[in-house]
């Protein structure tokens, strides 16, 4: 049966025919063999008696003769009258054979092989002669009611086999002819058939393979333009030669019927030309195909703009989401995350694959989790909004987040939440700035008021105190005593002017001034001392810096703080380094002032330049160099920033550091070249991996 | 399962072909043990012979029961002989194959003149009719024949030139009425062996020929056979002494006298020997001699000298 399927149609068609044909064929033949064998043996049996009966009834009168002659001619007249007589013989009453035709000998056995029962007329007897069938006819030749003897006639059944013989040979001849013909017939039909199929299957392979540009219909000899006379080139039919007329929507011919195209073809049957050139079913099939394959060429060219458009938005909403550096997800009504972003990932510290599939349980901290739960649960229960600020991660990471949760609605059910979070860790740390300098400018008002009042009674003080040591003899007591109260009074005086430079009690002198200058000045007035505790000062100053508007004694006293604070940082043993330089894109100039120090840590870093924060012994600082310095340089419109450890670039060999290196400082500043605002006054970045940094601009 | 029905369908059509063939008894039968066909001879019997008027079939239905009659009768061996023609009759009753012979007196008067055959009984016919007589006939519409004028020139057809009562006693009357025969375009016998009464009927009936000598009863026995109106008969002949049963010359007298007392003694009167006399076609058999048939001795030779 397998094989059966695997034929060709043309083998399967012709062998459907051959069987048809050959169990016609032997079925009719069995049939007729049967017939022709059945009558055969009846018109034998008919004829075997009429001889007999012939013979009886002339043989009567011989038999009363004992004319042994005419008998004898008698027999054999009745065996040459036909070919397939083999024998007759007549009996007399007692069976005694009287004549019979046998050339030698009468054969013993046939004298007695066909008795005549009793009461019968006549008997017939079928006879195996070995080579042959024979039916025996026994007759009784009778005078009324007196029976004289019988006659014996033996008719072969060979003539009739043969006729039947005949009659097959004939049947399976013929059917064989017909088979012949019919395959021939089948083969040029299935050939047509087959032809066409394939052309279809050819077509169809096409198709799979992605060519959609078909051409399975014949060419028509006749379009329908030709047949109509039409010249309407308007008409989507007009030229086209591939595809016919009925299958186009939008003809316009009068009949064409516009709507559903069973509406328009049933309009196009009545139509001359769709009569004309219409063909069979597979030609129909192949224009339907044809058509189709070009209809789903246009619906597949469709089908791949809307996929490029789709794969376009794709692209820009998953750039969004991928660049957005806010945390965006998605979670169901179950609360599993269907999708999150990079950002989000990056969050958790997973991957895409890792989150999605998840609820919150096993991706956040039990706590964390149950909370988020229980708030979207509520979320999907009241569809209401949420927004919130949270500090999350662990100790040392932790960073706030403003989330905002949304729930999503498919027309009036909730099918999930949108959350989106970001990360307002920096803008928090400004606030807290904010408020911090806010803190320090009322401090310092509060300062500056303190000390302005101070100020005055400080100065008689001082005034007076000096006037006194005028007039005291010098190795006594009290002046002693008063040099005392006058070296306090100068120290005081000293914090007093710290705390009014802090609070900018005290008027800036803006002129024009040179920045390496400033700088080598105070060099010079330090380096001797430096020099005892093994420092050295390594000045590196552009010579090309320009003019800048500043006020060169309070600069000179940042940079002295500056100083100050590396030789405290140092001890004894170390190098620092300061440099110059100009930005001439943001037409800033920098000083940094580098040391190979102890290093601020970083817990301290963020806290430097808060007034009155030291970390020298009680009695070493007041802690207000760094914040008055700090001042100074927001008055020039400028910024300093503290790194520690300090980048390797700034620090240089001295040759005398023999001590394991340390982290070392370094201190930053910029100052605009004219008080004009640049574009460039914000935070630029100093390296890629640039520690922990302190940004200060937004003071 | 569609396989498997079509197998079965195959294997029931293959059943139901096969179911066809005959189913006739065959004897097995060896044609070549052959033997050589003797015919044992009939033993020594007492031999009867009917002069084959008829066919050897009629003689046979008609005589078969008065032979076994006589066999019983006379404890004799007899059995019936078929001659062909008369002339084997009269020919074997001269070889003496025939010791009895049933024969018409003009074949009695050969059979007698020749080979020295004896009568000693005849047969009665009807109501105690020891004669018969001859017929001449015509077919009905033949508007040629009306007197004995008539005949002259036309085809003349007889049973038999030995016939009694189908030439000689019908013959002596065209005699009479002068014709000779000369005055016939044709003389024709009728053809043998057996059946001639009849086939002069016949012959006559088709048209073949115009006139017909027949023994008188002929018409009767062809009375389911033919429509006898279209039979005309034109002249009977006269009466003349009847058949003769004749022993052949040399026959044990003994023999004679059982045989000629067994038919003397069939009697109407008794129902076996009725049925017997019937089927012969007599109703009596009474003593005869020779002389007895003198008449017709003379007429035969009146009719050879008159031709």
């Amino acid at each position: 049966m397998q094989i059966f399927a695997k034929l060709s149609f043309r083998s399967k068609i012709n062998l459907g025919v051959i069987a048809v044909i050959l169990i016609f064929g032997i079925v009719l033949a069995f049939l007729v063999s049967r017939v022709v064998a059945t009558a055969m043996s009846g018109e034998i049996k008919k004829r075997g008696m009429n001889l007999s009966m012939n013979l009886a009834g002339r043989a009567t009168n011989s038999i009363l003769a004992l004319d042994f002659l005419r008998l004898k001619n008698m027999a054999d007249e009745v065996v040459e009258s036909s070919d397939d007589i083999a024998y007759a013989f007549i009996q007399d009453v007692r069976g005694q054979v009287l004549s019979h035709t046998f050339k030698s000998g009468f054969p013993s056995e046939l004298q007695d092989a066909n008795p005549i029962p009793p009461g019968a007329s006549s008997h017939i007897q079928l006879l195996d002669a070995k080579d042959e069938l024979i039916y025996d006819f026994a007759l009784p030749v009778k005078v009324g009611e007196n029976r004289l003897g019988t006659v014996r006639v033996g008719l072969s059944r060979a003539k009739a086999e043969a006729a039947v013989r005949g009659l097959l040979l004939t049947i399976f001849g013929v059917s064989a002819g017909v088979a012949l013909v019919a395959v021939a017939m089948g083969t040029l039909f299935a050939s047509t058939v087959t032809r066409r199929l394939n052309v279809l299957r050819q077509s169809a392979e096409e198709m799979i393979k992605g060519n959609l540009f078909l051409h399975i219909s014949p060419r028509l000899q006749r379009n329908c333009w030709e047949i109509r006379d039409c010249k309407n080139e308007q008409c989507p039919a007009y030229g086209d030669t591939r595809r016919r007329c009925w299958n186009l929507p939008g003809t316009l011919c009068p009949e064409c019927r516009e709507g559903s195209y069973e509406d328009k073809l049933s309009a196009c049957k009545d139509c001359l030309v769709h009569q004309i050139n219409v063909g069979d079913e597979i030609q129909s099939l192949a224009e339907s195909f044809e058509v189709m394959a070009m209809t789903l060429d246009a619906h597949i060219q469709e089908l791949e703009e809307a996929k490029k458009n789709l794969i376009r938005q794709q692209q820009l909403l998953k750039t969004i989401l991928d660049v957005n550096p806010d945390l965006v997800s998605l979670q169901d009504e179950n609360l599993v995350y269907q999708a999150v972003n990079p950002a989000f990932s990056q969050f958790c510290g997973l991957t895409e694959q890792e989150i999605l599939g998840k609820t919150e349980v096993p991706l956040f901290p039990p706590e964390e989790a149950g909370e988020h739960q229980l708030e979207n649960l509520q979320l999907l229960k009241t569809g209401g909004y949420q927004s919130k600020e949270v500090l999350v991660g662990k100790d040392g990471e932790k960073r706030w987040l403003h989330m905002v949760k949304v729930p999503v609605y498919d027309e009036d059910r909730i099918t999930g939440i949108l959350m989106a979070a970001r990360d307002i860790t920096e803008i928090k740390q400004y606030q807290e700035k904010l408020i911090q300098s806010l803190k320090m400018e009322q401090l310092g008002k509060l300062a500056g008021g303190v000390a302005h009042e101070i100020n005055t009674p400080l100065c008689v003080i001082l005034g007076y105190a000096q006037m006194l040591l005028e007039d005291l003899p010098q190795d006594t007591e009290s002046y002693e005593f008063l040099q005392l109260i006058e070296k306090q009074a100068q120290i005081c005086r000293r914090i007093v002017g710290d705390l009014l430079s802090f609070s900018r009690h005290i008027e800036s002198r803006m002129e024009e001034m040179d920045l390496n200058r400033s700088i080598t000045e105070v060099l010079d007035l330090v380096r001797h001392s430096f020099k005892q505790d093994w420092i050295d000062i390594a000045p590196s100053l552009a010579p090309d810096l320009p003019a800048i508007i500043g006020d060169k004694e309070r600069l000179q006293q940042v940079w002295l703080n500056l100083l100050n604070n590396a030789v405290d940082s140092i001890g004894q043993d170390g190098g620092i380094w300061i440099s110059t330089r100009l930005d001439p894109q943001s037409r800033r100039v920098q000083v940094t002032v580098a040391d190979n120090g102890a290093g601020i840590a970083p817990e301290n870093l963020k806290k430097i330049f808060d007034p009155f924060f030291t970390t020298k012994a009680p009695g070493g600082g007041t802690g207000l160099g760094l914040s008055v310095s700090f001042g100074i340089i927001q008055d020039h419109l400028g910024t300093i920033t503290a790194l520690s450890p300090a980048p390797s670039e700034f620090l240089e060999e001295t040759g005398r550091d023999k001590t394991p290196p340390r982290p070392g400082s370094v201190f930053v500043v910029e100052l605009p070249v004219s008080r004009e605002k640049s574009a460039a006054d914000t935070f630029t970045e100093l390296s890629p991996e640039t520690p922990p940094v302190v940004d200060q601009t937004m003071v | 399962m569609a396989r498997w029905r079509l197998l079965a369908c195959l294997a029931f059509a293959c059943f139901f072909l096969t179911g066809c063939g005959d189913d006739e008894p065959v004897k097995k039968i060896d044609l070549s043990k052959r033997e050589e066909i003797t015919v044992i001879k009939p033993p020594a019997a007492v031999t009867y012979a009917y002069l084959p008027q008829y066919s050897h079939t009629v003689s046979y239905q008609r005589h078969h029961l008065l032979v076994e009659y006589l066999s019983q009768a006379t404890g004799l061996t007899i059995r019936q002989v078929f001659p062909d023609t008369f002339d084997e009759h009269m020919n074997m009753v001269g070889r003496g194959e025939i010791d009895i012979s049933f024969s018409n007196p003009f074949v009695y008067v050969q059979i007698a003149g020749r080979y020295g055959a004896r009568a000693f009984a005849r047969i009665v016919e009807g109501e105690g009719e020891i004669n018969f007589r001859g017929q001449v006939i015509c077919r009905a519409d033949n508007p040629q024949i009306k007197t004995a004028k008539d005949l002259k020139g036309k085809r003349l057809i007889a049973v038999d030139a030995y016939s009694a009562g189908g030439y000689l006693y019908p013959w002596a009357w065209l005699l009479e009425q002068g014709l000779r025969k000369k005055d016939f375009q044709e003389i024709a016998f009728a053809p043998g062996p057996g059946g001639k009464q009849e086939k002069v009927v016949m012959a006559v009936y088709s048209g073949k020929y115009d006139l017909g000598l027949i023994r008188e009863r002929t018409l009767g026995i062809l009375a389911d056979k033919i429509d006898l109106k279209q039979i005309r008969v034109l002249a009977h002949s006269r009466w003349y002494p009847g058949w003769v049963y004749a022993v052949r010359r040399g026959l044990d007298p003994a023999v004679l006298a059982k045989i000629k007392d067994a038919l003397l003694a069939l009697d109407m009167k008794k129902p076996d020997q009725r049925r017997i006399l019937e089927k012969a076609g007599f109703t009596g058999i009474l003593p005869a001699a020779d002389a007895d048939y003198e008449a017709v001795r003379r007429l035969a030779e009146a009719v050879e000298s008159r031709g």
